[in-house]
């Protein structure tokens, strides 16, 4: 319940929306309620009403009730649909706050099901239960104070069997579908997940014949779901039976029990049907509750991993040098795992360049990282501009360096808003420097559709030296003063990666270079080379 | 678009007559639930005439007839959900393995189209989608005529008067459905494409979130999920209305129904005490409902059809299966690998021109080449020159403008792609790597590979360095797209694969692009001894290339460069 609270606590600012909502809907039910007590009333011979007042009341409150009804629904998925999208967004804001380092092992299909199916088994928790089981107390006020009039035991009766229906039942199917409607989010998950392995890997699963075996896991995971759904679905059915016999008790009471006068009778029987009628969804609403419930924990459980490095709660200001300092680091990416850095200490001088060499796994990218604060050393500090970054906002820090990775991606749009995303302010001039200087503006220029021509999923319209040199410009674009380039030459030519190299030498001045990499070309100038080994850096001559 | 929705109805007609069968239980029972419906009212209504004026038949009698109408209608309601939802589940089941099944057998050309994402939403959400297809509009468009006409039979025996209001209001509902539904099945495609761009724009941000969290662009990407988001939402309101608006419809002509009844017997009851009278009314009045239920289901129903096709013509806009084109079933002679490995495969290429699209001009421009049985090549050359294009075509994923390629001198597009597939081993640029240990992304490439296999493979593509560093070893759990593992040492994860695979033609495609050169000949010495009697391509530009033995040509683009076409031809 309490991952409900929190659900409805984010969706504060839609209160508005949701109180009108609730109000229309009971003003909806009133005339709902009073169309159908008068119905019955008139056919009794119109004997409390007049024979001219009645007809007059029934056109009214009919036509009230189609109007305020189509109304009430209306707002009611208005204020919804805008909850939720709410949620969505609330869910992307703190989801990109902890994934500076990527997904990890979250994936995807797992996290993309969280933002559509698990925030739309929410839909129901205002609308199909909140609103109906608000008009569902005032309804039965109504049933009691009316029927009560006639005869108080007939109104407990009546009383007993609505509150059953409204209120025991579905919280009684929902009770019993908590377990099911947890497997049933997480089934669609799964099968969200396999779906997704199976499409994105279609290479692999040409070439390794695995065709079978992607279908296979996807069936097995989709008997999962339709189990899950056939479970909460069974529920949601013996719940609807349920309430269907507690109003038919509840019209055979009132049949029996009003008597006579007959006017009395029809009337408080019709009051009665259309008083279950109006609850007649609660009962399902109950029986998905389960899910909703399990959705709201996945939804909120996804952004609530603590953040490896959350900003200080007062953060100093960004200096404006740009020297970088690791001292005296140590780091290890598990606690099992050797520690990759052991007593690090580096200067680099602002407006440098320097290279990083180092074997894989000497713990060249996780300088990088560490830079960035995407992890954070055991000990010792890395200082920028003198303060350490620890006490630094991310944002800020980051703002100061740029990365081109190994993992740095390239989105599905136009190499136009492929390279903006590093500096959204910038001219076509400037879009074309970084591209030139990336050895790739000769070929975007000879594309038909230029910088607006489409990358592909993953980059895949280009080949992969293309596709990394795309990711190159992007970087080179950064407004950031410390450019580092992890592997800037993997996938490439030798000839490219050369002139790359050779432009690279001429690029702005004041700004740091940092070139970790393999081995050199001997094309670079360099200002220092540092060689990792034992976890340590040792100065090399430049 | 008009071709694509004229199909699109033929096929959902198509999927309706396959789930006709199924649903056909659904329609008796609740066509039996309308029956046991109107017979209960009837009973209500000798109840209340008994109790204004005691008759021949006791009231207890029909107090407990009622209790087991009302019994008996719950069990009903509850077996024809249950039917429906089976229904719905075979429909499902049925279509989700036949879309999956024709996405991966026509293969990996699909994503030059489409985003992974986009697929997945097809395979999955718009497969959901067609659940109300299935299990609510088979059943219900059957029950919206023959149930009102039951309820109407028993109307007219009562009062006729009655029955003409009934059937006029009755009538209203369809004109009234129409009026408001006008554009329903267009609001629903528009909703159906918000979702999957919505899906789609989120999975290819969240695959690079950290590319842009560190970009410091995390808010402005938020504005635009928000923009997408009240997108879905408008669009999604737009389906409602219209569903919202039939609905009034229904619920305008129910209570007119209901007040011109009322109304009418009224009218004519002002004689007190007219117990019969009461009766007949109770009885009509509650058959209003009656009426109007199975409408109100068709209604509902509606909107389960209208999504329904707009999920069909994502189905049927998908490209036919490349196998539709190829002449079936014929294979290369050596389709065993044994006697494969035996006599070897040998690649031509006469005169082969290719260009990925039209606009960006060739990617091979008249590439001619022989490659014997057990042979090796090296294709070098800048990137983007069409190295990988030639990779691609002896994958299968690609098919030339002209020219041939031939394998052991048959035509490559006659042999069906899987078994194209069966006699390749490949190494890729990017590999894909899926969220569990690494033994399982090596073991993929063949799972009923034996223990010594999978060791042998380990060792040969110097797995074992790294992987003797992990906690866990082998059964490291990697993520998406193997986070845990550096490039390179994915990299070796997708040769182990190739070595597991164990297949008579090796195309590797930059194999040892992000190794250091230490790891690199050492990996390039292993592919020389797995190279012994296959035939082997490899696209490099790695200095170290030269390790590999064998031919060196140059693309440059999209031509192999004059000098050395010769020397190998």
């Amino acid at each position: 319940m309490t991952e409900i609270l929190r659900i409805f606590a984010l969706w504060r600012g839609r209160f508005g929306w949701m109180a009108a909502g609730l109000v229309l809907s009971l003003l909806a039910l009133a005339a709902g309620l009073a169309l159908m007590a008068l119905a019955g009333r008139m056919t009794a011979a119109a004997v409390t009403l007049g024979v001219l007042a009645a007809p007059i009341l029934l056109r009214l409150t009919g036509v009230a009730r189609v109007v305020l009804r189509y109304l009430e629904r209306i707002i009611t998925h208005e204020a919804t649909f805008r909850a939720l999208a709410d949620l969505r967004l609330w869910f992307f804001r703190n989801l990109a706050a902890g994934a500076a380092g990527g997904l990890g092992f979250r994936r995807s299909g797992d996290v993309l099901s969280r933002l559509v199916s698990d925030v739309e088994a929410l839909d129901g928790l205002y609308s199909r239960i909140l609103v109906p089981v608000v008009g569902a107390l005032l309804t039965l006020l109504l049933l009691l104070l009316v029927l009560g009039a006639q005869d108080a035991w007939l109104a407990l009766i009546v009383g007993v069997l609505f509150a059953a229906a409204a209120f025991l039942l579905p919280w009684l199917a929902a009770r019993a579908t908590a377990a099911a409607g947890q497997r049933l989010a997480e089934a669609i998950s799964a099968l969200r997940v396999s779906v997704l392995d199976a499409v994105s890997g279609l290479r692999e699963v040409r070439v390794f014949g695995a065709e079978g075996r992607m279908l296979a896991a996807v069936q097995a995971r989709e008997a999962n779901l339709l189990a899950a759904q056939r479970q909460v679905a069974g529920y949601a059915r013996l719940a609807q039976a349920g309430s269907f016999l507690c109003a038919q008790a509840a019209t055979l009471a009132v049949l029996l029990g009003a008597g006579a006068p007959p006017a009395a009778a029809v009337g408080a029987a019709f009051l009665t049907i259309a008083a279950f009628e109006a609850i007649g969804g609660l009962p399902r609403a109950g029986a998905l509750a389960g899910y909703a419930i399990a959705s709201a924990r996945r939804v909120l459980g996804a952004v609530a991993e603590p953040l490896i490095a959350p900003d200080p709660p007062e953060p100093a200001p960004l200096p404006r040098e740009t020297g970088l300092r690791f001292e005296g680091v140590h780091f290890r990416w598990q606690e099992r795992r050797a520690a990759v850095l052991d007593g690090l200490t580096m200067d680099i001088a602002p407006g440098t360049r320097v290279a990083i060499l180092g074997p894989s796994g000497a713990g060249k990218s996780t300088l990088a990282a560490l830079a960035l604060r995407l992890a954070v050393p055991e000990e010792g500090r890395i200082l920028l501009g003198g303060a350490d970054i620890a006490g630094l906002r991310a944002t800020d820090l980051r703002s100061r360096i740029a990365l081109l990775s190994q993992n740095t991606h390239l989105f599905d749009d136009t190499i136009r808003a492929n390279l903006l995303l590093a500096r959204p302010d910038a001219d076509e001039s400037a879009l074309w420097a970084a591209l030139d200087a990336a050895q790739i503006g000769d070929m975007v220029r000879l594309l038909p559709d230029r910088l607006d021509s489409w990358v592909g999923e993953g980059g895949l319209r280009f080949s992969g030296g293309q596709g990394r040199r795309l990711a190159l410009a992007r970087v080179l674009l950064s407004p950031a003063m410390i450019v580092i380039l992890d592997e800037p030459g993997s996938g490439l030519d030798l000839e490219t990666e050369q002139a790359f190299l050779t432009t690279l030498n001429a690029l702005g001045r004041g700004r740091t270079f940092i070139l970790i990499a393999h081995r050199l070309l001997g094309v670079e100038k360099l200002d220092r080379i540092w060689r990792l080994s034992g976890g340590k850096a040792i100065a090399a001559a430049a | 678009m008009d071709v694509t929705k004229k199909a699109a109805t033929t096929w959902l007609k198509q999927q309706g007559s396959l789930g006709r069968r199924a649903a056909a239980g659904a329609i008796l029972l609740g066509l039996f639930g309308i029956l046991l419906a109107i017979i209960q009212a009837g009973v209500a209504a000798f109840l209340l005439r008994g109790l204004i004026k005691p008759s021949g038949t006791p009231l207890i009698t029909l107090g407990l007839l009622f209790g087991l109408l009302a019994l008996a209608r719950a069990a009903l309601s509850v077996l024809a959900d249950s039917a429906a939802f089976t229904a719905g589940a075979a429909g499902r089941r049925r279509l989700r393995s036949e879309i999956l099944g024709r996405l991966l057998s026509i293969g990996p050309s699909l994503l030059r189209h489409e985003h992974s994402a986009t697929l997945s939403s097809i395979v999955v959400d718009k497969i959901e989608a067609l659940d109300g297809l299935f299990a609510r509009w088979i059943p219900a468009a059957t029950l919206a005529i023959a149930g009102p006409v039951l309820v109407l039979l028993a109307t007219l025996i009562a009062d006729p008067l009655s029955a003409l209001i009934l059937a006029l209001c009755g009538l209203f509902v369809p004109v009234g459905m129409a009026a408001a539904g006008i554009g329903a099945a267009a609001a629903s495609r528009s909703q159906m494409q918000a979702m999957t761009r919505l899906q789609t724009r989120f999975v290819d941000r969240m695959r690079g979130i950290g590319t842009i969290v560190l970009a410091g662009r995390a808010e402005s990407e938020a504005e635009a999920l928000k923009l997408a988001a009240d997108d879905l939402r408008r669009r999604t309101m737009r389906v409602l209305r219209v569903a919202f608006l039939s609905s009034a419809a229904l619920d305008c002509a129910a209570a007119v129904a209901l007040v011109a009844i009322a109304i009418e017997q009224g009218r004519s009851l002002l004689t007190p005490g007219d117990a019969p009278g009461i009766a007949r009314a109770l009885f009509l009045l509650l058959l209003v409902p009656e009426f109007f239920a199975p409408l109100r289901a068709f209604a509902l129903a509606y909107q389960d059809r209208m999504s329904g096709l707009a999920a069909a013509e994502a189905v049927v806009a998908l490209p036919p299966t490349t196998q539709d084109g190829a002449e079936r079933g014929i294979e290369p002679p050596a389709t065993a690998p044994q006697t494969v490995a035996a006599h070897g495969i040998s690649i031509a290429f006469e005169d082969v021109h290719l260009s990925w699209d039209k606009a960006r001009g060739k990617a091979l421009d008249g590439v001619t080449f022989r490659l014997p049985a057990g042979g090796t090549l090296i294709l070098a050359g800048p990137s983007g020159a069409g190295k990988s294009t030639v990779i691609e075509i002896l994958l299968g994923f690609v098919r030339p403008d002209s020219g041939k390629v031939l394998l052991n001198g048959i035509e490559i597009s006659s042999i069906v792609p899987q078994a194209l597939a069966r006699l390749t081993a490949w190494i890729g640029q990017r590999p894909v790597l899926f969220a569990t240990s690494i033994r399982e992304n090596i073991r993929f490439a063949r799972p009923e590979a034996s223990a010594e296999e999978l060791d042998e493979a380990i060792r040969l593509a110097h797995v074992e360095s790294f992987v003797a560093d992990l906690p866990d070893g082998l059964d490291t759990l990697i993520g998406e797209g193997g986070y845990g593992l550096s490039g390179g040492q994915a990299q070796r994860v997708a040769i182990a694969r190739a070595f597991l695979k164990n297949a008579p033609l090796l195309l590797l495609d930059e194999p040892t692009a992000h190794l250091d050169p230490a790891t690199e000949a050492e990996v390039l010495d292993s592919l020389n001894r797995l190279a012994l009697g296959r035939t082997v391509i490899m696209v490099s530009h790695s200095a170290q290339a030269h390790l590999l033995s064998g031919r060196r040509l140059n693309i440059v683009a999209g031509r192999l460069q004059q000098g050395e076409r010769s020397g190998v031809a």
